[in-house]
């Protein structure tokens, strides 16, 4: 079926006002960006709140979920979420190995590129992976979407971040055993250390390759094509009021996690969240007065920070929440609602799951998933395998909404 | 008389007045680069200088990653200055090493610089001093400085042709044992001893600066140590103070070079800041004891100032 432009157009002819609204909230990020750069020391600070905006409108307008993906994979045979995972590695993998070549020229053991998520492989890790998935089933998003559908006025999002700050509390309290037990031991497997750079971006892109041959073959029936907008301003309406392609959001994703890292850490989620959990924890003690190890490793670090506010990572989520609003609000999407009670439920139980699954991978789905593996870590890989399987197993036993 | 005129008469004994007393207060780096210290405007003026070396050392990872002073190399203090398994400093050969890859030879002159106030580039300054390296200098107000003033950063890593660099072994004079710290406490050598951490610390309060691990079993100071806070010694911008006044402020405390003088903190890298200034600047004979609080407060049966009365794992 062909859809005339117009047509096309028309069914997007929401009212403008919104958009306007949505304008005055990137100008409110703006300002926020351009006062907190003119402080002493807040260029990096100014630099996270933009770059999380951009990266919230970017989820928010072309729906990247993880579990949104996963389960339109599994429940509909509908690959292109997947594929845009897969198109967010793929330049992720090749923009890192070209900044991690430039940092550190030759690999050589016992040395790391600095803050790069490269974590121990352990059945810990695993385990990891498995709880998150399951989280993400159970609460209906993995943490940057909750994150993102903050923005979009969700009633479950609250809950589920609520939930993964818990998560975390219990996390830290069975890091000592799982410290000793596995993680102290585990290998630390970087790539190119062991295959050179070249090698592991050819492994990598192979092996990424292989996965999109086989999402390739459960790809929804031929769309039609999409036809030009007839006008400029239909163009516009159509970039902030339509949902973008797939394999754009994957595509601007990955371009973020690299330039992240030019001047940030690596892209993660969950530093500041976890950092809030630990610290509000150590003020009650909750949370062991040792943490074996945890903060000599990579990944989205919980290192008590003396303002946790005015960390890159806390503004970084400032800046993607309100970015996401704004995105919301042009496109119509921002729809609050009360929570029921079974959203709470969901929120909180499956966000205890993700939080416990962050800290215990010192990651996610972002963090972990995407960040690690685009460095080169092998357990960004084991991570994103197990994620993937408990999400299946979750769909399957019916652990979802419905 | 107009108005004009008496702000330009003004202006001028103002100016005058600032020229004649700036050079005091400020200018510590020589304007030749001939000193131990060089300021930022000489560097960037000399960075193209094939016989000239800039080395960042800096606590914080990642930092050198994402924006150094052009054509610098990154000495990471963990991996490249210490040895990674005793408590020591790099090893002759590994030394050796490090500058033969970073291009060093013997008519290059190497400037440290780095985050903290220079803590830990002063820390390096002190390792090659005990290699016996010459023409060592440190980057005046560092990182901060660098920084703060809008100089040109850049991401990329240098690469410059290996040397097969030579270094003599460590020379002993400059550093302080527990024995020799011991020596001085018990009145058998004259030496004054210095204490460059916080008030806090020295009096027993806490045990470490906010954000540092709790590594000494024992709080307060070794007895007969002076207390003179690092900080003391540099200006806002984190430039070091003049000779004149870092003279004033070290004999203040009892420190006038008339005796050798052994420094100390916690861990051994803010002391070396203070080694510099007293050694470099004013040309005192003194000694790093980087072995600090943490070997310190942890020895069985020395003596101990304790003012504060902390109690270690007591609640």
């Amino acid at each position: 079926m062909n859809v005339s432009p117009r047509r096309l157009d028309a069914t997007l002819r929401g009212p403008w006002g919104p958009v306007f609204f949505a304008a005055l909230v990137v100008l409110a990020i703006g300002w926020g960006a351009s006062a907190l750069g003119a402080q002493s020391g807040g260029r990096s600070l100014a630099f996270a709140l933009g770059l999380g905006a951009v990266l919230g409108v970017v989820l928010q307008r072309s729906r990247f979920c993880f579990y949104c993906h996963a389960r339109d994979y599994f429940e509909r045979g509908d690959a292109r979420g997947l594929l845009a995972i897969v198109v967010a590695l793929a330049v992720g993998t090749v923009g890192m190995h070209i900044v991690m070549s430039g940092w550190l020229p030759v690999p050589q053991p016992g040395r790391l590129p600095p803050e790069a998520h490269i974590g121990p492989v352990s059945w810990a890790l695993v385990l990891a992976g498995l709880a998150f998935g399951l989280g993400m089933v159970v609460s209906g998003s993995c943490i940057s979407a909750h994150w993102y559908r903050l923005g979009e006025g969700s009633p479950t999002a609250p809950f589920a971040l609520v939930g993964s700050a818990l998560g975390f509390l219990l996390g830290f309290n069975t890091w000592n055993g799982l410290y000793t037990a596995t993680i102290a031991t585990a290998p630390v497997v970087w790539l190119p250390l062991h295959l050179g750079y070249t090698g592991s971006a050819l492994l990598q892109l192979l092996l990424l390759a292989l996965a999109a041959a086989v999402l390739w073959r459960r790809l929804p029936a031929a769309e039609a094509p999409v036809p030009t907008p007839a006008s400029f301003g239909a163009a516009l309406r159509r970039l902030v009021q339509g949902r973008w392609a797939y394999w754009l959001g994957g595509l601007a994703v990955g371009a973020i996690a690299v330039v992240i890292v030019l001047r940030l850490r690596p892209l993660g989620v969950t530093a500041a969240l976890g950092s809030a959990a630990r610290a509000a924890g150590e003020a009650y003690g909750w949370v062991p007065l040792r943490l074996e190890g945890l903060d000599g490793f990579g990944g989205c670090a919980t290192v008590l920070a003396e303002s946790l506010w005015r960390t890159p990572n806390a503004l970084l989520i400032a800046g993607l929440v309100a970015g996401a609003f704004a995105a919301a609000l042009a496109s119509g999407q921002f729809a609050p609602a009360r929570p029921r009670p079974s959203q709470i439920a969901r929120g909180l139980g499956g966000g205890l799951l993700l939080g416990w699954g962050a800290m215990t991978g010192l990651g996610c789905t972002i963090g972990t998933l995407l960040s690690g593996t685009m460095a080169g870590a092998l357990s960004g890989w084991v991570f994103g395998a197990a994620v993937l399987v408990a999400v299946w197993g979750g769909l399957r036993l019916g652990l979802h909404a419905r | 008389m107009t108005v004009l005129t008496t702000w330009w008469r003004r202006a001028t004994v103002a100016t005058l007045a600032f020229i004649a007393i700036a050079p005091a207060a400020y200018a510590q780096a020589s304007a030749d680069g001939s000193g131990p210290l060089v300021s930022t405007e000489w560097l960037e003026k000399n960075l193209k200088d094939p016989k000239l070396r800039v080395v960042e050392v800096s606590v914080n990872p990642g930092l050198y990653e994402k924006g150094h002073i052009p054509g610098a190399v990154n000495f990471s203090w963990h991996n490249d200055l210490n040895d990674r398994v005793r408590r020591d400093i790099v090893g002759q050969a590994d030394f050796e090493k490090l500058l033969s890859r970073s291009g060093i030879a013997n008519d290059t002159t190497v400037v440290l610089y780095g985050d903290n106030n220079n803590w830990f580039a002063a820390w390096g300054a002190w390792v090659f001093d005990q290699y016996g390296v010459q023409n060592v200098k440190l980057l005046d107000g560092g990182r901060k400085k660098w920084e703060a003033e809008n100089r040109t950063l850049e991401t990329r890593a240098p690469e410059y042709a290996a040397t097969s660099f030579k270094v003599a072994k460590p020379n002993p004079q400059l550093r302080a044992r527990l024995t020799d710290v011991l020596a001085v406490v018990d009145g058998k050598t004259d030496a004054k001893l210095v204490d460059i951490r916080s008030a806090d610390e020295y009096s027993g309060k806490i045990f470490a600066p906010p954000g540092a691990a709790e590594l000494a079993v024992r709080a307060g100071h070794i007895p007969g140590a002076a207390n003179v806070t690092w900080s003391r010694a540099v200006n806002e911008d984190g430039t070091f103070k003049s000779v004149a006044d870092l003279k004033a402020l070290y004999a203040s405390a009892g420190v006038d070079g008339s005796k050798p003088v052994i420094t100390y903190c916690r861990i051994g890298e803010r002391s070396s800041h203070t080694w510099f200034a007293l050694t470099k600047l004013l040309g005192y004979d003194v000694r790093n004891y980087d072995g600090s609080w943490t070997e310190y407060g942890n020895a069985v049966g020395v003596p101990v100032s304790n003012p504060a009365g902390t109690v270690w794992a007591s609640k």
